[in-house]
């Protein structure tokens, strides 16, 4: 699910921000974008086998309307690219391995929402997640709950926090375990010097940020 | 006796219900068996036992396979979810897989350490180097958007050894997952499989199961829109045996009008057809009861044949009847056509005799249940019908109509040399009409539809299961012998795959290693020590805690000292389907499956099979095998049985003249049925052949009676009439069977009607009563 969400913020583009009246509709046209586009991310991976939460840095890039690429490029270099039905996963000094997207269902679950996002087709989005907008166009989130059973098996919403036409962070809830961020574009280049894990919670707050 | 009219038919009365209630009773006490393999004769081949042990109760015959269709994928996705729920708990199946449990949670928590025996390790999977490298991958996998499905794996499988052995037990061509669950290439199918724990030619515990199962998916699609459609040699019986029942009852319900009918309008009487049916009941009931009593189980064939068969003593009370008149007593009257009813019933109750020394049980049950059932219709025929029957108002030789047809027939010709000129023509349309003679295949024996098949094809191609006509085998003493026997086979299959002779081959033990192989995997495991100055020094560059793999070093050090997993200890799992489908564990023996697909080159797999001692087996030739055996068993059963027939006709008769007036119609029907049907391009099978012994036995008796007509013009008139009724009712009763959907009942109608119509003017030319000789021969 995160995948696919961040993958929107490779439709990141400045564009007038509306005085008030936010919705779902008007959050998904700030964030339609033409192909190509990219953004940085940086992602929080906490878990009590680490020492500390891992902290990932790299880009989203979307070269054309059907591929979406996430390249980490700290702590370690992966580039896992999704087109076609297939994922090709890419690290230093492997062979890159490619498997067909429908084995692993998060990431099948996320392309069908992803072409609908991209497209800025709510009518499909929201077959699959109830939408529901709240802040202001400053400072908006939009929550996504799935419906199909599938999926709440695996996520139990998603939170796009934004400003305008700025997608900054995705919130994941998995259906088990600890919320899960990834930071984008604006937020994560101010990530870029900040350590502290609380700083970064923080941040993915937009209106913290300021 | 003096018996008023209203007792007689009380009494009659009486006694049917008698037989109906004693037929409830005998219905809930015997036990009939559907099971495929009584009526086979015992096997001789290894290939043979092979395949009747795979048709009775190899788990191959236990597996439906389940398609749900008709609703979005998301819907049937969860469909089949609930639907599997909901069959797990049930105690009559004995897996229930759609592909959820497959990968991770295919193997059960307990069995977890065995995943290092399972599959091959390489010599540095546990070196710090190794190790290192494979924690730094899992630091990545946390880190990608998969993290989530991963971290829990990792503290007691930083290898993710666990997804390596899932992956290598995968079938090689498992169906596609959509949301976690089966479907079908095109992605509109979801598909389940079910094993029952019945065998799957057990009718009635497979009807069971295919009732729960859909049931249970009728109230989870409710109103959805999506449909259950279900294959497999459990449902194909349920479905055949429910196709056939529900035909069969309605043709039965048309007959039992149509004889009741017909036994009024000839007899004008409403008390005829209650007497009428009273022998076949009691015939039926008895025959019953003999089989019941001399045998385990009845055999469901042996009903259905049996019944067939004994439709010739529905003739017995026609013959009394029709010779009924005023001023002669019931009793005198059958005791003058007691000897040729008795020639003919003795002498068919002889040649049923030669099906007990056949060797095979559902032959043996046939036998038994036939010549009880004849005996019993005649002996009630005989010495019961009699004091129930009104004394008669009318006589049929009165009648002009009657009369004047004997008179048409006493102009008709005696053929001779034309007979010779027919039989001669049938033999040759025999031997020379184009195809097969004999349907050797199977499956046709209990015909499923071929639409019905190709969809199991289909759907067997999607759910990854083999072809099963080809199949290595290697034999051991036990499990664990023909487990090592076949992984010795493993390189030269290997090699085979390579030069592209085969495809891709499955054994048991690819799931299940022989316990050599795991003692010899459990000393390649390091002991704990090493274990953990590799995994301290492995972890000491990365993040994790130093602690986290606590869980890794307890697994391998369990999977170093368990005892070796045996088959027994996968019961209930999915793995149990695969090892269970390909290992067959027999009592002081046990065989080692290959299945096989996409066979290239059948000549080298089978010269490669040799070499290391198993044996490429035709499972097709096999069952073919198998078929012909039966049949030439039956047909020298029938040959002797014909001998016998002759004999006992021709001791009652004493004469070779008569003899041959008698069976000549019966032996040149047989050759004109079978001319036909070979002329009409149909492959016999066994229900061809029984319904060929029906027709002779109903030769038999319209010879015997054409023959040995009476002396007087009014006996001869008599003895057309009954002859008349005979036949009529016979070819109303098969006919209706030919018109049948099923091919089974189509083969026997059809046959029988044929024999009858060929019987009946044969009979009337060749046998009836000679006039003018037997006149000569009295002067």
């Amino acid at each position: 699910m995160r995948l696919l969400l961040t993958l929107l913020t490779g439709l990141l583009l400045t564009s007038p921000a509306l005085a008030d009246g936010i919705d779902a509709a008007w959050i998904l046209r700030q964030l339609a974008q033409p192909a190509p586009s990219q953004t940085d991310f940086v992602e929080l991976r906490g878990s009590a086998l680490l020492k500390e939460p891992l902290r990932v840095e790299g880009q989203y890039r979307r070269p054309d309307v059907g591929t979406l690429v996430r390249e980490v490029r700290a702590p370690y270099a992966e580039t896992t690219t999704i087109a076609n039905g297939q994922v090709s996963i890419a690290r230093a000094g492997k062979p890159s391995r490619v498997f067909a997207l429908q084995r692993v269902p998060e990431l099948a679950d996320l392309q069908a929402s992803f072409g609908a996002m991209l497209a800025g087709d709510l009518g499909a989005l929201e077959q699959n997640y109830r939408l529901q907008a709240s802040g202001s166009a400053q400072r908006w989130q939009l929550q996504l709950t799935p419906k199909a059973e599938a999926l709440t098996r695996r996520v139990r919403a998603v939170t796009l926090h934004g400003q305008n036409a700025e997608l900054r962070c995705i919130e994941t809830q998995p259906a088990k375990g600890d919320v899960q961020r990834t930071l984008l574009g604006g937020a994560a280049s101010a990530a870029a010097s900040v350590r502290q894990a609380a700083a970064l919670n923080g941040l993915c707050d937009a209106g913290a940020a300021r | 006796m003096k018996l008023t009219s209203a007792h007689r038919i009380g009494l009659a009365i009486v006694w049917l219900l008698l037989l109906g209630v004693l037929g409830m009773w005998i219905s809930g006490r015997i036990q009939v068996s559907g099971d495929l393999r009584k009526f086979m004769p015992d096997a001789r081949t290894p290939a043979q036992k092979l395949l009747l042990d795979e048709l009775g109760e190899g788990p191959g015959a236990r597996l439906l396979l389940v398609a749900l269709s008709g609703a979005t994928p998301e819907q049937l996705a969860q469909q089949s979810r609930a639907l599997r729920e909901a069959l797990a708990v049930d105690k009559q199946f004995e897996l229930v897989a759609n592909g959820e449990q497959a990968g991770l949670e295919a193997f059960p928590e307990r069995l977890l350490p065995y995943r290092y025996l399972i599959d091959a390790l390489p010599a540095d999977a546990f070196s710090s180097t190794n190790l290192g490298e494979e924690l730094q991958a899992r630091l990545q996998d946390l880190g990608s958007p998969a993290g989530g499905l991963i971290e829990p794996l990792l503290p007691s499988d930083p290898t993710l050894q666990v997804l390596r052995v899932a992956e290598a037990l995968q079938p090689a061509n498992a169906p596609q997952r959509i949301d976690d669950v089966w479907f079908d290439r095109g992605g509109k199918q979801a598909l389940l499989l079910v094993q029952t724990h019945a065998a799957g030619f057990d009718p009635g515990a497979q009807q069971l199961a295919v009732d729960t199962i859909n049931s249970q998916f009728a109230s989870i699609a409710a109103d959805s829109g999506s449909h259950i459609e279900l294959s497999g040699p459990g449902a194909f019986s349920v479905k055949i045996g429910n196709r056939t029942a529900s035909e069969a009852s309605m043709i039965g319900t048309l007959d039992t009008i149509g004889m009741i009918l017909l036994l009024w309008f000839a007899y004008r009487s409403w008390k005829m057809p209650i007497l009428g049916f009273l022998p076949l009941a009691s015939a039926g009931l008895a025959g019953l009861c003999a089989v019941a009593l001399g045998f385990d189980g009845v055999h469901g064939i042996t009903i259905a044949f049996g019944f067939t068969l004994i439709g010739v003593v529905q003739d017995y009370p026609i013959h009394f009847f029709s010779h009924q008149r005023p001023g002669r007593s019931a009793w005198d009257n059958v005791r003058a056509l007691w000897p040729t009813l008795g020639t003919g019933v003795i002498a068919t109750c002889i040649a049923y005799l030669t099906f007990l020394f056949s060797g095979v049980d559902g032959l043996k049950q046939l036998s038994v249940f036939t010549i009880t059932a004849l005996a019993t219709a005649a002996l009630a025929t005989r010495y019961l019908l009699p004091g129930l029957i009104d004394p008669a108002t009318r006589d049929f030789a009165d009648s002009a109509r009657l009369a004047r047809l004997w008179q048409h027939t006493q102009r008709l010709p005696r053929p001779r040399w034309s007979l010779a000129a027919l039989a001669a023509l049938a033999v040759a349309v025999m031997l020379l009409a184009p195809g097969a003679f004999w349907q050797n295949d199977l499956g046709r024996l209990t015909p499923v539809d071929p639409q019905d098949l190709l969809r199991d094809a289909q759907l067997r191609s999607e759910l990854g299961a083999p072809d099963v006509r080809y199949l290595i085998t290697v034999r051991g003493k036990d499990a664990q012998a023909a487990l090592a026997a076949s992984e010795r086979l493993r390189s030269a299959l290997d090699a085979l795959v390579v030069n592209g002779e085969l495809e891709r081959y499955d054994m048991a033990a690819r799931y299940l290693p022989s316990a050599a192989t795991q003692h010899l995997r459990q000393q390649q495991l390091p002991d704990e020590p090493a274990l953990r100055a590799a995994l301290a020094i492995a972890v000491a560059g990365t993040p994790f805690v130093d602690d986290a793999f606590e869980p890794f070093v307890n697994d391998v050090m369990q999977a170093r000292s368990a005892p070796a997993l045996q088959p027994a200890d996968l019961q209930g799992t999915p793995l149990a389907t695969a090892v269970d489908g390909l290992l067959v564990q027999g009592e002081d023996h046990a065989i080692a499956l290959v299945s096989l697909s996409g066979l290239n080159d059948v000549a080298a797999v089978a010269s490669t099979a040799r070499l290391h001692g198993a044996e490429l087996l035709d499972m097709k030739q096999a069952s073919e095998s198998l078929v012909a055996d039966y049949r030439s068993r039956v047909l020298v059963a029938l040959a002797v049985a014909v001998l016998l027939l002759a004999l006992t006709v021709g001791l009652a008769l004493r004469s070779p003249r008569r003899v041959l007036r008698v069976l000549l119609p019966m032996i040149l029907t047989t050759l004109l049925v079978l001319a036909v049907l070979r002329g009409l391009g149909v492959e016999l099978n066994l229900f061809h052949l029984i319904g060929l012994i029906l027709a002779a036995g109903l030769g038999l008796d319209y010879g015997l009676f054409f023959e040995h007509a009476g002396d007087s013009h009014a006996d001869q008139l008599r003895t057309l009439h009954g002859l008349l009724v005979c036949s009529v009712m016979t070819l109303l009763v098969f006919s209706l069977l030919g018109l049948s959907s099923i091919p089974v009942l189509r083969a026997i109608g059809s046959t029988v009607a044929l024999g009858v119509v060929c019987n009946f003017v044969l009979a009337l030319l060749i046998s009836r009563h000679p006039t003018q000789e037997v006149s000569n021969a009295g002067a």
